[in-house]
């Protein structure tokens, strides 16, 4: 019994597939992790990027040239998209997260109520459902806001 | 539509290696369900298929399983509804296998057990033999209502993403269970179960990704109870302490 038992728990897979049973919660769960490691890869790299001019490991100190060596590797197209993409993630998790303790605090989350077939959970359709969209909304205008700032 | 492929996950832990598939061709009737269908298929095609069910009519809770994919209940769900001629049906997920269909619903229910899921009255006497009937007004039947409609069938606790990683986590339906009884104005075990509830594995491992409400076929909405109730716990304060609880009736 125990080899089906471990057999049939969803696991870590369980996280990362919103398709069943497909709920905007269930993705926005997903994009939440996705979004939290991107801002952690984002994070360790701002870090070791960051040393390259104060003298880090990788770096040769706070001098001209090793400033330079950092903007050429970040002063591109490929790095301007990096940080669009950083801001974009950045603003979604953020908003997202609000949403998150807001309903974890029971607030916006609706209220129990008689309830009549088809049932549509109040959670579900509750204020917090529509946080979900407005932080996707800000999160795409904030991106363009960067991408005009860095490629204007 | 004449007949419907059924295909069923196959596997016995005492026996096999790994799951498999195996197709059956069941004549279609009209109102068919997918119980209908994989209860043809055992009882014509083939008696070794396990499945579990009982009322056939979304009342006990027996027959929830993966339809396509999706959680559902088998006799819930009508074969027309799902506009195909190939039904896969598998075992819920985060529940151990028995065979085939049916799965086992030990720790679910294990979990279940530990919040309580009765009215807890400080007179102990009182509790096992009460003397009269204890009266609600509308408006705190309502605040319950919906969660009493829960049937147990496990379909919250198969998609719940937590209950997929971590054991100890009692799962939506165990929690929303502990929130009905934590709101009636007849109860007085909720600190009890707010305290069992406050730890690393409880409460706090629900991060409201709502697959248990939107799977539940009795719109119990278990993400719901389990958010109103976390306010009760944050506060480290139930409703009602014991002795207070609203009283018997008397004329
Ligand atoms: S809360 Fe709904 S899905 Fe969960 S066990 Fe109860 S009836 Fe089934």
């Amino acid at each position: 019994m125990e080899k089906g038992r471990e057999r049939n728990r969803r696991g870590i897979r369980g996280w990362f597939d919103p398709t069943v049973p497909n709920n905007l919660e269930r993705w926005a769960y997903f994009f939440q992790r996705l979004t939290g490691l991107g801002i952690l890869a984002y994070v360790i790299g701002h870090i070791g990027d960051t040393s390259f001019f104060v003298g880090g490991p990788f770096g040769t100190g706070p001098n001209q040239s090793s400033w330079s060596f950092d903007l050429s590797i970040t002063e591109n197209v490929v790095g301007h998209l990096i940080l669009i993409f950083v801001v974009l993630i950045v603003t979604f998790h953020g908003i997202n997260g609000i949403r998150l303790i807001l309903a974890e605090l029971g607030i916006m989350v609706g209220k129990p109520s008689k309830i009549e077939y088809p049932y549509r959970p109040s959670s579900l359709r509750s204020v917090q459902r529509h946080i979900i969209w407005v932080a996707i909304v800000l999160a795409v205008l904030a991106a363009i806001w960067a991408g005009s700032i860095l490629f204007g | 539509m004449s007949y419907v492929k059924l295909v069923v996950q196959r596997y016995d832990p005492e026996r096999d290696e790994k799951p498999r598939f195996q197709e059956y061709i069941v004549p279609y009737r009209k109102g068919m369900t997918v119980l209908d269908a994989i209860l043809y298929a055992r009882d014509y095609l083939d008696h070794s298929i396990g499945v579990r069910f009982s009322c056939r009519m979304a009342s006990c809770g027996s027959c929830g399983m993966k339809i396509n994919g999706k959680p559902a209940l088998a006799c819930y769900t009508q074969v027309s509804e799902l506009g195909t001629e190939r039904i896969v049906v598998q075992p819920m997920d985060n529940f151990p296998v028995i065979k085939d269909l049916a799965t086992d619903f030990e720790e679910f229910f294990e979990k279940h057990k530990e919040l309580m899921p009765y009215l807890v009255r400080e007179d102990r006497a009182e509790q096992e033999n009460p003397k009269s009937e204890y009266l609600m007004k509308p408006e705190e039947l309502e605040r319950i209502l919906q969660f009493t409609y829960c049937i147990k069938c496990g379909l919250c606790y198969s998609v719940c993403p937590t209950v997929g990683t971590d054991k100890l986590f009692p799962g939506p339906q165990a929690i929303a269970q502990a929130y009905r009884y934590v709101e009636d104005v007849r109860d007085e075990g909720g600190e009890t179960r707010l305290n069992i509830l406050d730890n690393p594995h409880g409460i706090w491992r629900c991060h409201f990704a709502g697959s248990c409400s939107a799977v539940c076929p009795k719109g119990v909405d278990p993400a719901l109870g389990i958010q109103l109730l976390r306010r009760y716990v944050m506060r480290g304060k139930a409703p009602r302490k014991k002795g207070e609880g609203s009283k018997p009736f008397t004329k």
